[in-house]
C-alpha cells in the first residue's frame, strides 16, 4: 500500500509499524515505530489519559516524518 | 535424557461398557469420558468417533492431541497441567499410534480449522489418516473468549490423558529408543560429526494465539533449552486459534518431524546436541530479545549447524529472520523452515520478511492456493464456519454443500514443522 502511494499515486507516506524490520523488508521510506501488533497505537496497560498521550506523540511524530525529506529509508 | 516410546497401534476405536484396550481396540465408555471432561464453562459436550475414508467433515477443528501415558519416569505427560509439573522425558511413554483426540466446537477465534476425512481435502490434513476421537463442545452463554480457549483446551488434555490410560499395561508393538545426554556429554559423544541444534519457535502473540511450556505461557520466557524427549511427553502443548494450515497442533508437538528425523540422524551424519525452545510475540523489543537471547545460547552451546522452524506467518517471519541472521552472525550455519502466503496466483512476495543471511529454506507450500471441496455426507460441528475463518470468505460454502477455501483454513496443510506431504525446497 505504501509502495503504491509513493511510486504510483506520488504521494509520501509513513508507515506506523510495530515490526520495524518488516516495514524495511517491504521498503516503506518512512517508518515510525508502534507499540505492539494487536494495538499499534494504543497500550491498554495503560490509564486513558497516558494512552491518548502516547498515541498523539505516535501521531504527532508521523505528521513530523511525513513533512521531512528523506534521502534513504528512515526510521522516526 | 533416554525416553522409551512404546508404541501401540490402533486398530479401531469404538465406544463401550468400559473404558479398555482389547484385541488392538480402543473401548471408550462415552458417558465415563464425558463425567471426566465435564467443565461448567462448556454447555453441551458430546462425543463421535469417525475413521479415515468416511464422508465426514469436521469443523471448525481447534486441536489434535495424541494419547500417551507414562509408564515410567517421572512426571505425566502434559506437565504441568495436573501435577507438580515434574521433569518429563526419561523412562518410558506408551503411545496410542493411529487415534487422535479432535477438540471441535462453536468457533473460538476465526482461526480454526477444516478436517475432512474423504475426498481432495483429506490429502491436505494428515489428520484425515487418523482414527479421531472428536470432542464436541459448545461454550455457555456469555463465556468470553479467552475463557471458551481454555476451557476447550482443558477437555483436550482430559480426555487425551483419559484416552491414554488404557494403553499403561499394553505390550507394545514396537518400542523406540531416543536418547540425548547433558551437554558437555553430548557435544563430544560423536567426534567428526557435525553438532546440530534445533529453534523452536512457539506461536506467542496472545488474544488465542498461545503455546505452553511446562503449562507456562510461552510468551513470558525467555529462550531455553529443553532435551527433545521432554516434548515428547508433552512438555509443550498447543492454546492456539491461529490460522490451521501452519500452526502446530498438540498431535505435531508431540510428532514434530523435526525432532525426530534429528534423531534418524543421529550419530549418523550429525550430533542432535539439543533443543532451544523460543516464542513469537508481539512488540518489537520482545522480539528482539528472544532472539538475542535465543542466538546466545545456541552460541554458547558450540554447535556447527541449527534449524529454525516458524509457527505461523506474517509477523513471526520477521522473528524467523531475526533468529536466522543473529545465529549466522556467530558463524552458525542455518536452515529455515516456513510456509508461504504468495496469493492465490503464488506471484506475490511470500514471506513478509527477509535477510541475505536466510540462504537455506525449506517451504511447506502456498497457504493461499485454492480449492473446492465438495459436500460430504455427514458434518461434525458447524460448517458455516467456513464464511468467518481464516482462509474462508463470505461466500464460501456453496448452496449445493460444497466449499471453496484457501488451503490456509485446513488443519495441518502448510505444517512448518514438516508433518504433511506438500512442500519443496529452494537452496
Amino acid at each position: 500500500m505504501i509502495k503504491e502511494l509513493e511510486e504510483v499515486v506520488d504521494v509520501p507516506c509513513v508507515h506506523i509499524c510495530t515490526v520495524v524490520p518488516i516495514s524495511l523488508t517491504v521498503g516503506a521510506n518512512r517508518i515510525d515505530p508502534a507499540v505492539a501488533i494487536p494495538h499499534p497505537l494504543g497500550n491498554p496497560a495503560l490509564s486513558p489519559e497516558d494512552e491518548f498521550s502516547l498515541r498523539r506523540k505516535i501521531v504527532e511524530k508521523a505528521l513530523q516524518a511525513l513533512c521531512t525529506d528523506v534521502s534513504e529509508q528512515t526510521v522516526f | 535424557m533416554r525416553l522409551e516410546l512404546g508404541y501401540i497401534s490402533v486398530k479401531d476405536v469404538k465406544f463401550g461398557e468400559k473404558t479398555e484396550l482389547r484385541d488392538g481396540i480402543v473401548y471408550v465408555n462415552k458417558a465415563e469420558l464425558l463425567e471426566t471432561i465435564a467443565d461448567e464453562r462448556l454447555a453441551k459436550l458430546d462425543v463421535d468417533i469417525v475413521h479415515p475414508g468416511e464422508s465426514v467433515r469436521i469443523c471448525p477443528v481447534k486441536d489434535v492431541l495424541e494419547p500417551r501415558v507414562k509408564v515410567s519416569g517421572s512426571g505425566n505427560v502434559f506437565p504441568g497441567f495436573f501435577d507438580d509439573a515434574k521433569t518429563v522425558g526419561e523412562g518410558r511413554t506408551h503411545v496410542l499410534r493411529g487415534m487422535g483426540v479432535m477438540t471441535v466446537g462453536k468457533i473460538v477465534g476465526f482461526q480454526e480449522g477444516i478436517v475432512d476425512m474423504a475426498g481432495p481435502g483429506a490429502d491436505y490434513t494428515p489428520f484425515s489418516q487418523l482414527i479421531n476421537l472428536v470432542i464436541l463442545a459448545d461454550k455457555v452463554e456469555g463465556l468470553k473468549q479467552h475463557e471458551h480457549e481454555a476451557a476447550l483446551r482443558m477437555v483436550g488434555l482430559k480426555a487425551t490423558r483419559y484416552v491414554a490410560e488404557v494403553s499403561r499395561n499394553a505390550e507394545p508393538d514396537e518400542i523406540k529408543v531416543y536418547e540425548t545426554k547433558p551437554l558437555q556429554e553430548q557435544l563430544l559423544e560423536y567426534p567428526g560429526l557435525p553438532k546440530v541444534a534445533y529453534v523452536y519457535a512457539l506461536q506467542t502473540q496472545g488474544l488465542l494465539h498461545d503455546s505452553y511450556l511446562y503449562a507456562v505461557d510461552a510468551k513470558k520466557i525467555l529462550p531455553t533449552l529443553i532435551y527433545p524427549t521432554e516434548v515428547m511427553d508433552g512438555a509443550v502443548i498447543s492454546g492456539n486459534c491461529v490460522s490451521a494450515c501452519d500452526k502446530n497442533t498438540t498431535y505435531h508437538h508431540l510428532n514434530s518431524p523435526v525432532i525426530y528425523d534429528l534423531f534418524e540422524h543421529h550419530g549418523k551424519d550429525l550430533n542432535f546436541v539439543g533443543v532451544v525452545v523460543s516464542n513469537e510475540n508481539v512488540t518489537l523489543l520482545d522480539k528482539e530479545r528472544s532472539s538475542n537471547y535465543a542466538a546466545k545460547l545456541i552460541k554458547s552451546m558450540g554447535v556447527d549447524g541449527v534449524i529454525i522452524s516458524e509457527e505461523g506467518f506474517g509477523n513471526p517471519d520477521a522473528d524467523l529472520m531475526m533468529n536466522c541472521k543473529k545465529i549466522e552472525a556467530e558463524g552458525i550455519k542455518t536452515v529455515l523452515i516456513t510456509d508461504e502466503y504468495a496469493g492465490r496466483d503464488g506471484a506475490s512476495q511470500s514471506l513478509a520478511d527477509g535477510h541475505v543471511a536466510a540462504n537455506a529454506v525449506v517451504t511447506a507450500g502456498n497457504a493461499n492456493a485454492v480449492i473446492t471441496l465438495p459436500k460430504l455426507d455427514k458434518v461434525i460441528g458447524y460448517v458455516d464456519a467456513v464464511n468467518t475463518i481464516a482462509g474462508g470468505f463470505d461466500g464460501a460454502l456453496a448452496a449445493d454443500g460444497s466449499i471453496t477455501i484457501e488451503i490456509q483454513a485446513i488443519t495441518g496443510a502448510t505444517n512448518e514443522l514438516g508433518f504433511n506431504r506438500m512442500g519443496g525446497s529452494v537452496i
